[in-house]
């Protein structure tokens, strides 16, 4: 060992002139002025969500006939209004949301929907319904709200890359662990394998793959720093979905206005006796974003940071013979944030009215709170160019 | 010595041409006019191997070299005079006669058994507990076998892709399966995605009106898009629609009316098993009006309606040059070579041949510009390692699905989009890290087609039926709780599907073949040997020489070099022969670490 250490430090010298990057400068200094200070957060619940066992409206009966085994009896729903309560496992969700900081948008859907995950995954994650688009609506508005390519504009949390935040200008920061968002290589060679070696101007692609590998280098060891400096005491329980990692970022300074994680691998499928799991995940979801919001208070950050939550589908509006719920349509999302106005948005769907197939009929185009983030919390009026249409904004936002 | 003497020929001439590179537009830019035989040499070969088939070891480099051009040229495109002794895909026989009509989804089977006493060719249990539990873990069985099974059938085009001696026959497989692309989990049947597969190799360089009839009467593509629903007096649009927008014509190009009367005409177009049938009672033998003409058209009578738009020359013509030439294609490009595609008659082996003979083909635009997909990048690395079989460990399906390319299941119907789409930092990195397990391989490699992820419940599901619990309990997620509860109560139900689950892929893994794990065998010592490498630099330039397109700096090559030399504590070849393999490998993972690999 001591001997490699000693020829690594004397081949390092003979590289004398090599430009190593990766510096520990602040992140504002990378993009000139920062285009906006405002924070999305994008969750995602992928599964399809039991939004009927999430939001549970208990007073009304229809609920009940449907559920009769599964359905979340009425003394035990943390009830916010006469009409809804929350599962039970959501008690940290409820503060938030009695503290005015959770917009409930019902309904939440598409025409014609896809019961496959896959495929009404990707009409979530691009914004466009049965359309074949290539880039995700995130990287779509990255590219409108940031002319400069900033390279951390998009960060997603995942093992790979999302749809969504596929961008035609932007180039995502993906990594999932902080202290594995790294290349392979053995000791000796770190030194080559982490140095530009300025192969400039031979071709386009040659100059974008640069970029690229330059922003992954920077990147993931700005991450890693970022990580490794990032201390908190909130607790932010057994499935953080990677909000503290987002957390760490923030609380270095790194300028990156669009981050997308989620509850991972289809957990939200939830076919067979669902009932302890489904509120068990709920919790983790729960705790997870009260723990976000409390760090970002904590860091006096929480101001500039909305988070949107949703998943691809809701489920049956009738149980199972199993104990559980199959694909479904219309869903709730969920808008929060401490500059959030709490409340309901948009109408809910009818439980006894349903369409054929025993699912509920979605009342608000999912890409009406997308044009909302874009229009009221970017303000970047022209959500039609994102969205390939008119959708008409709410107004979450105070 | 004489291999090294190539190789440093091969690296002053890129050089060379890098210098040139830089500077003034190459006129040889969009020029389609043919390269003469004295611009033809090693770097020329190997960029047509690279292009045309999924790059070259240097023995194939150098015999296409020695030939004039357009032998060259002929060699790859008029394949079929050369015997390729592939073996057909070894089936494990998982196919019941049952899954003909196979249930549309879990509710549909268990519904249908519920009405009709069976599905599937499985009967409902006469009496007891879960009476459908039969139906449901058969149902499940399929899907998962079938997925394993298409699986294997990735792994042996994978191995065709590197074995192959007609490269160009499995480029052009892979065109086909990005343009017209279907996805098995919506098809649910390997065997038809194989036989799609088969027919994309068949028609390869063909006729490309004859391939788009025969990949509308192909069974994955009715199933893909639902032509099961496309029937008279209620006409499904969704073929009729890719037909227009993503197989031929390009958005823009038609009207929702014509898409409307073109669905009409394709009504009735079904399959039994794998074959086409025209189910005349569900036929619309009505007139139709498509692009302003009138009449009791078919599917076919459409199909030639399309193939007479200038647009469908010049979106085909323009996706085909894209895929093996360059990204950009200005607007007269686009009508050139719509017209030679039409003066071709359609036929794609005349049209490809002009391509590739073209001086545009070799200028400074095109050479060393292309992206490689995650499936070239990873055939064309094991190829350039001179590998025979495609490597086990790691897993092909998987390492081509985290960079975005698994064969047999493109993301939708548009198939993947190319060039730099295929790159990002992570997915950089993760470029980077296949070639270090190729080097070193993981020695904790688990096959994750027969090893559940934690995800799945069916690990604890099976451990605790194992310890005796009832089905109820067994199949009750997550064990934690599970500890100290009392085995009673199984409940009465009509199945269980997180039984089914772990019953299905507990069979799927009895039935289908299993992929052999082995690690890459790579032998970089021979290679080094074999090019009589007499130093570090001599390596190092035989190994860019070897895997790189694009000219590297003498400076970081010499880097290299040094690290090499630190390895292996000299910079005398001939001294570290009986252990230099891992110190080359180190190596090699370097260069090919450089963002520079990932363009062919």
């Amino acid at each position: 060992m001591i001997h490699d250490q000693f020829s690594r430090r004397r081949f390092i010298k003979t590289l004398a002139g090599a430009s190593f990057v990766g510096s520990f400068a602040p992140m504002r200094s990378f993009g000139a002025t920062p285009v906006t200070t405002k924070k999305l957060v994008v969750i995602e619940l992928s599964g399809a969500n039991d939004g009927l066992n999430t939001l549970i409206p208990y007073a009304n009966d229809t609920y009940y006939k449907l559920r009769p085994k599964i359905g979340v009896p009425a003394n035990k729903v943390l009830k916010i209004d006469e009409f809804y309560g929350f599962n039970p496992g959501m008690t940290a969700f409820r503060e938030l949301y009695n503290s005015g900081q959770v917009a409930i948008v019902h309904g939440c859907g598409y025409a014609q929907p896809s019961f496959s995950h896959f495929t009404s995954m990707a009409y979530w994650h691009t914004g466009v319904p049965n359309g074949g688009e290539r880039y995700g609506w995130l990287g779509r508005l990255a590219d409108a709200l940031d002319r400069q390519k900033n390279p951390h504009f998009l960060v997603n949390i995942d093992e790979r890359q999302s749809l969504a935040v596929n961008a035609h200008d932007h180039m995502p920061i993906v990594f999932d662990d902080p202290n594995r968002f790294a290349r392979k290589g053995l000791f000796q060679s770190r030194g080559l394998l982490d140095m530009d070696h300025q192969m400039v101007g031979q071709s386009m692609q040659l100059d974008f793959l640069n970029q690229a590998e330059a922003s992954a280098r920077n990147a993931s060891l700005k991450i890693k720093n970022a990580w490794d400096q990032y201390k908190t005491p909130v607790d932010y329980g057994i499935n953080p979905m990677g909000l503290n990692k987002i957390a760490s970022m923030i609380s270095a300074g790194f300028d990156t206005p669009i981050y997308y994680t989620g509850y991972r691998h289809n957990a939200f499928d939830t076919h067979v006796q669902q009932v302890e799991l489904h509120q068990r995940q709920l919790m983790y979801v729960s705790d997870a974003i009260a723990g976000f919001l409390k760090d970002l208070k904590r860091i006096d950050q929480d101001r500039d940071v909305t988070i949107i939550v949703f998943s691809e589908f809701g489920r049956r509006a009738a149980e199972n013979t199993s104990l559980g719920t199959d694909h479904g349509t219309a869903n709730h999302m969920y808008v929060i944030g401490a500059g959030v106005k709490g409340g309901h948005y948009g109408q809910a769907p009818s439980l006894s009215d349903l369409d054929g197939e025993g699912n509920l009929r979605y009342t608000t185009d999912f890409r009406r709170v997308y044009a909302s983030a874009i229009e009221n919390w970017f303000d970047y009026k022209n959500s039609k160019d994102i969205l390939y249409g008119d959708f008409e904004p709410f107004q979450f936002w105070s | 010595m004489r291999q090294f003497q190539r190789f440093l020929t091969i690296f002053f001439l890129v050089v060379g041409i890098h210098g040139v590179y830089a500077q003034s537009p190459d006129p040889w830019k969009n020029d389609l006019g043919p390269i003469a035989a004295s611009d033809w040499n090693n770097r020329a070969a190997a960029h047509l191997l690279e292009r045309a088939g999924f790059g070259g070891t240097p023995t194939e480099i150098k015999k296409l070299a020695a030939m004039k051009p357009a032998q060259a040229v002929d060699y790859l495109v008029s394949y079929k005079k050369i015997p390729n002794q592939l073996p057909p895909f070894e089936e494990s026989g998982i196919w019941e006669p049952g899954f003909d009509h196979f249930p549309s989804s879990r509710p549909a089977a268990t519904e249908m058994a519920k009405k009709t006493g069976e599905s599937m060719g499985v009967q409902v249990k006469p009496g007891g507990n879960r009476t459908l539990q039969p139906i449901a873990d058969k149902y499940l069985y399929w899907l998962r076998a079938s997925l394993l099974e298409t699986q294997r059938v990735g792994y042996w085009w994978g191995n065709r892709m590197l074995q192959t001696k007609r490269p160009l026959e499995e480029k052009m497989t892979l065109f086909w399966h990005g343009h017209f692309a279907n996805n098995e989990d919506k098809v649910r049947d390997y065997r038809k995605m194989l036989q799609q597969n088969e027919l994309f190799r068949k028609e390869a360089t063909g006729n490309f009106r004859t391939l788009l009839i025969e990949v509308a009467k192909n069974p994955a593509m009715l199933v893909y898009l639902d032509a099961a629903v496309n029937v008279k007096g209620a006409p499904n649009e969704n073929f009729a629609r890719e037909i227009m927008e993503l197989f031929t014509m390009g958005a823009g190009n038609y009207t929702e009316r014509d898409i409307q009367e073109a669905a009409r005409a394709f009504t009735g177009w079904y399959f039994k098993d794998l074959t086409f049938v025209q189910n005349n009672d569900l036929h619309d033998a009505g007139l139709k009006s498509i692009f302003g003409k009138t009449g009791n058209f078919d599917g076919v009578q459409v199909i030639d309606l399309i193939l007479s738009r200038q647009e469908t020359s010049e979106f085909v013509a323009s996706k085909l040059y894209r895929y093996f030439v360059r990204e950009d294609v200005s607007p007269q490009m686009r009508s050139q070579l719509g017209k030679l595609f039409r003066d071709a008659h359609y036929e794609i082996a005349p049209f490809l041949r002009t391509i590739f003979l073209s001086k545009n083909f070799y200028s400074k635009d095109s050479i060393a510009t292309h992206v490689k997909s995650p499936v070239e990048f990873v055939i064309s690395t094991y190829k350039k390692l001179e590998l025979t079989e495609l490597p086990g460990i790691v897993d092909f399906n998987d390492v081509t699905d985290v960079m975005g390319q698994k064969l047999l299941f493109p993301p939708n119907v548009a198939g993947w989009p190319e060039g730099k789409s295929w790159i990002t930092p992570g997915l950089l990195m993760i470029r980077n890290n296949f070639i270090y397990d190729t080097m070193f391989a993981p020695i904790n490699f688990v096959p994750r087609d027969r090893v559940p992820e934690q995800f799945y419940q069916n690990v604890p599901v099976a451990e605790k039926l194992s310890r005796g619990l009832d089905v109820t309990s067994a199949t009750k997620p997550d064990g934690k709780e599970m500890v100290s509860m009392s085995s009673t109560a199984d409940r009465e139900e009509e199945f269980n599907t997180g039984l089914a689950s772990y019953v299905a892929w507990r069979r799927a893994i009895e039935n289908v073949k299993p992929i052999v794990r082995a690690p890459a065998k790579v032998n970089l010592t021979a290679m080094v040997k074999k090019a009589k490498c007499q130093t570090t630099v001599d390596v190092v330039h035989l190994f860019v020489g070897q895997f790189l397109s694009v000219p590297i700096s003498e400076q970081t090559q010499l880097q290299i070099a040094k690290l090499l030399e630190s390895d292996l504590g000299t910079n005398d070849m001939s001294q570290a022969q009986s252990y230099m393999e891992d110190a080359l490998r180190n190596t090699l993972h370097v260069i090919l670490a450089l963002p520079a690999y990932q363009l062919g």
